[in-house]
């Protein structure tokens, strides 16, 4: 690690709200990841005639193989309530919300959404289909933020490589692409994602789908960051080094992308949250519109708009709020610190 | 300078074009067209139901044909441009295909939404955001600037539809401290000039919590940021070195340089008048000029759309043309050309 990378670290770790904000993301990350053990239908471990079975990761398990009269996948909340009956040595181990997100659960004599409620294990409540919000807040986090970090990683790319090129080459590339990406920017973006997204065919399936949307979002984002990354090569293009390996003789794909990125790298480094923020954000507005991953994919765009339309069940809206401030707000202080934490500038104080 | 301007104000026609022409190709293009869509209809008004294609059912070709040049889809779309363009420069946006009305009329209905939530919005960001920006670069790393940056912040991760979303359930729904939705009361005429204005009020107060919140960052930051640099700046350690009190040096030489950028911002401004997130209006049922490009993009009116697109990016270049001239007039240090 080069001295300069190990100070920015440095510096990072010592701002407080920045570094305290990426430790809880990452715990944040990691309990989400591992959510099919916390919250899932499945039962963590079944004991059943002396066998064990983890059904968590497993391909599942029909009831028949628990000693039930039906062939399709056992239901383990039922089981659990049939073995804990007195003198039954089998026993089922749930996770602490036994509820999956595409799971819709029907109480007889009530319809739902219903309220929260610690009794029935729906800690915040269910949406109008009956499925389980918090189930649906952490698996549709999970999806909107590998869609995000895949949309970040497709659009740098897209960027990098058409910034560095104009920067590199200048000329008249340089002017079209200038011109070229004028016109882009002042197309409003939501507005072409809406066209498009809403052409696609019903009857794709949810990953051609996802595919679609990050292709389209992809065509409209990279355009800020090709603009930094174009004067950024400019700004390197001038300096000493790079006429040096000219003169070596390197060519310009070496020049770039050994010369000239791990230079700029820096830059991109500082936007990487906000991106993040962003394009969860996007997606998120998507959903709301229904033009987003189609249902029932869960995500929170899905349980605002159906929190909007009930307007009597508040839980559910109030949770996907507190989850998208939360989420949200700690992306930002991480981005806010890292910016601080690459910028050289020290300010000087007059006192 | 005056040529440079002049020539920006030249190259706002070929980037308009650019971008009208786009959006109009890519409307041609799609599929669920105002064509497809009146054929539809008639195939549900004849109870067909039996049939899943769209095309021609009930419908002779002729009538077909009919309905295509009614809508103008009938000739290319490079010609259908062309023709668009030159109604453009008479200053007649066409009629919308759904309510049989002119575009223009249309649009200016709903400008005086937009100007009073943009107006109001854009004076309270900048009665707040300046002196916050101040103190909190004055104040630079206390417990005041971090506190005020979390709120900052976190309005500024948090997009104001969601936060329209918690305020309509809980403070129009469950409180019912304000109504859920719309510009004003349906029997709005019949109330008196007070009536008129607390009904207003009560209307408008949730949307613009949600527009200020959002709008807060940036300014704030900007504001913040720019007098930190001027308060670094060598003039200010020569003030100091003269014997300027602390008060003098910051108000007289470090705050108005810092104003700069936030001058520049003012250009922007004419684009108040077609301000407004549809995702806001949509939450609050406020039929103004984002909602507007919103529906009329779900129900294929493509002339509003272009009209809508064609002002609004209209309105956006000229804002940034005035933006930079305005930056050339207050900063004689820059220069374009």
């Amino acid at each position: 690690m080069n001295p300069i990378t190990r100070r920015r670290l440095q510096h990072f770790r010592s701002l407080k709200r920045g570094y305290w904000s990426f430790l809880i993301f990452a715990a944040i990350i990691l309990v989400a990841a591992l959510a099919e053990l916390w919250i899932n239908q499945r039962a963590i471990v079944v004991s059943y005639d002396g066998r064990l079975y983890f059904p968590t990761y497993a391909s599942q398990y029909s009831g028949e193989e628990f000693g039930q009269d039906y062939p399709y996948e056992a239901n383990y909340r039922a089981l659990k309530e049939q073995f804990a009956a007195p003198g039954n040595p089998n026993w089922v181990l749930m996770p602490l919300i036994p509820y999956g997100p595409d799971e819709s659960v029907y109480r007889e004599g009530s319809f739902p959404p219903y309220p929260p409620s610690a009794r029935t294990q729906h800690y915040l409540g269910t949406d109008p289909l009956g499925r389980d919000v918090l189930a649906r807040l952490v698996y549709g986090f999970r999806i909107a933020l590998g869609f995000s970090l895949g949309l970040m990683a497709c659009t740098y790319l897209l960027a990098i490589l058409i910034g560095c090129a104009m920067g590199y080459f200048g000329g008249w590339f340089d002017l079209t692409g200038q011109r070229l990406m004028e016109i882009w920017t002042n197309i409003p973006f939501l507005y072409v994602v809406i066209i498009l997204a809403s052409t696609i065919p019903p009857a794709v399936g949810a990953p051609a789908r996802i595919g679609a949307l990050l292709a389209v979002m992809v065509i409209f984002n990279w355009i800020a960051m090709a603009n930094y990354m174009r004067t950024a090569a400019y700004r390197e293009r001038a300096r000493d080094y790079i006429a040096a390996a000219r003169v070596i003789g390197a060519g310009p794909l070496r020049i770039i992308f050994r010369h000239l990125l791990p230079n700029t790298l820096s830059i991109v480094v500082t936007f990487i949250p906000f991106t993040v923020v962003a394009g969860i954000t996007a997606l998120t507005a998507l959903d709301f519109l229904g033009f987003g991953i189609p249902p029932p994919t869960p995500s929170w765009g899905e349980l605002l708009q159906q929190g909007t339309n009930r307007l009597d069940a508040p839980w559910i809206v109030a949770s996907t709020f507190v989850a998208m401030v939360v989420v949200l707000t700690l992306v930002t202080f991480i981005g806010e610190g890292i910016r601080e934490a690459f910028d050289p500038k020290k300010f000087s104080y007059f006192r | 300078m005056r040529a440079y301007f002049l020539r920006r104000l030249l190259l706002i026609v070929p980037t308009l074009i650019g971008i009208t022409l786009l959006v109009f190709a890519i409307t041609r293009f799609l599929p669920g067209g105002p064509v497809e869509q009146a054929l539809l209809q008639g195939q549900m008004a004849q109870g067909d139901s039996s049939s899943s294609s769209a095309e021609g059912v009930g419908l002779s070709p002729a009538q077909v044909r009919q309905l295509e040049s009614y809508y103008g889809f009938d000739q290319p779309w490079y010609l259908a441009y062309a023709e668009w363009l030159g109604q453009v420069a008479t200053g007649d946006l066409g009629q919308s295909y759904r309510y049989q009305i002119p575009v223009t009329s249309m649009i200016f209905d709903r400008l005086p939404v937009s100007l009073y939530y943009g107006l109001i919005t854009f004076v309270f960001t900048y009665a707040v955001c300046v002196p916050l920006g101040i103190v909190k670069a004055i104040k630079h790393r206390t417990r005041l600037d971090g506190i005020t940056s979390i709120i900052v912040f976190a309005g500024y991760a948090v997009p104001g539809y969601v936060l329209g979303a918690l305020l309509l359930v809980f403070f129009a729904f469950q409180l019912e401290w304000f109504p859920t939705g719309g510009f004003v009361s349906p029997f709005f005429a019949d109330l008196g000039f007070w009536g008129k204005v607390w009904d207003l009020v009560r209307h408008s107060a949730l949307p613009l919590i949600c527009y200020l919140v959002g709008s807060f960052a940036f300014l704030t930051l900007l504001m913040k940021n720019s007098l930190l640099d001027n308060l670094a700046a060598d003039y200010m350690r020569t003030a100091a070195a003269k014997g300027l009190s602390f008060r003098r040096a910051v108000f007289r030489h470090a705050l108005r340089n810092s104003l700069i950028p936030i001058a520049t911002n003012f250009g922007n401004a004419i684009s108040l008048f077609v301000a407004g997130s549809f995702l806001i209006e949509k939450i609050f049922s406020i039929e103004g000029f984002g909602l507007l490009g919103y529906t009329s993009l779900i129900e294929r009116d493509y002339p509003v759309v272009m009209g809508v697109l064609l002002l609004s990016s209209f309105l956006l270049l000229v804002g940034n043309l005035l933006s930079d001239l305005l930056v050339a007039t207050v900063d004689p240090r820059i220069r374009f050309d």
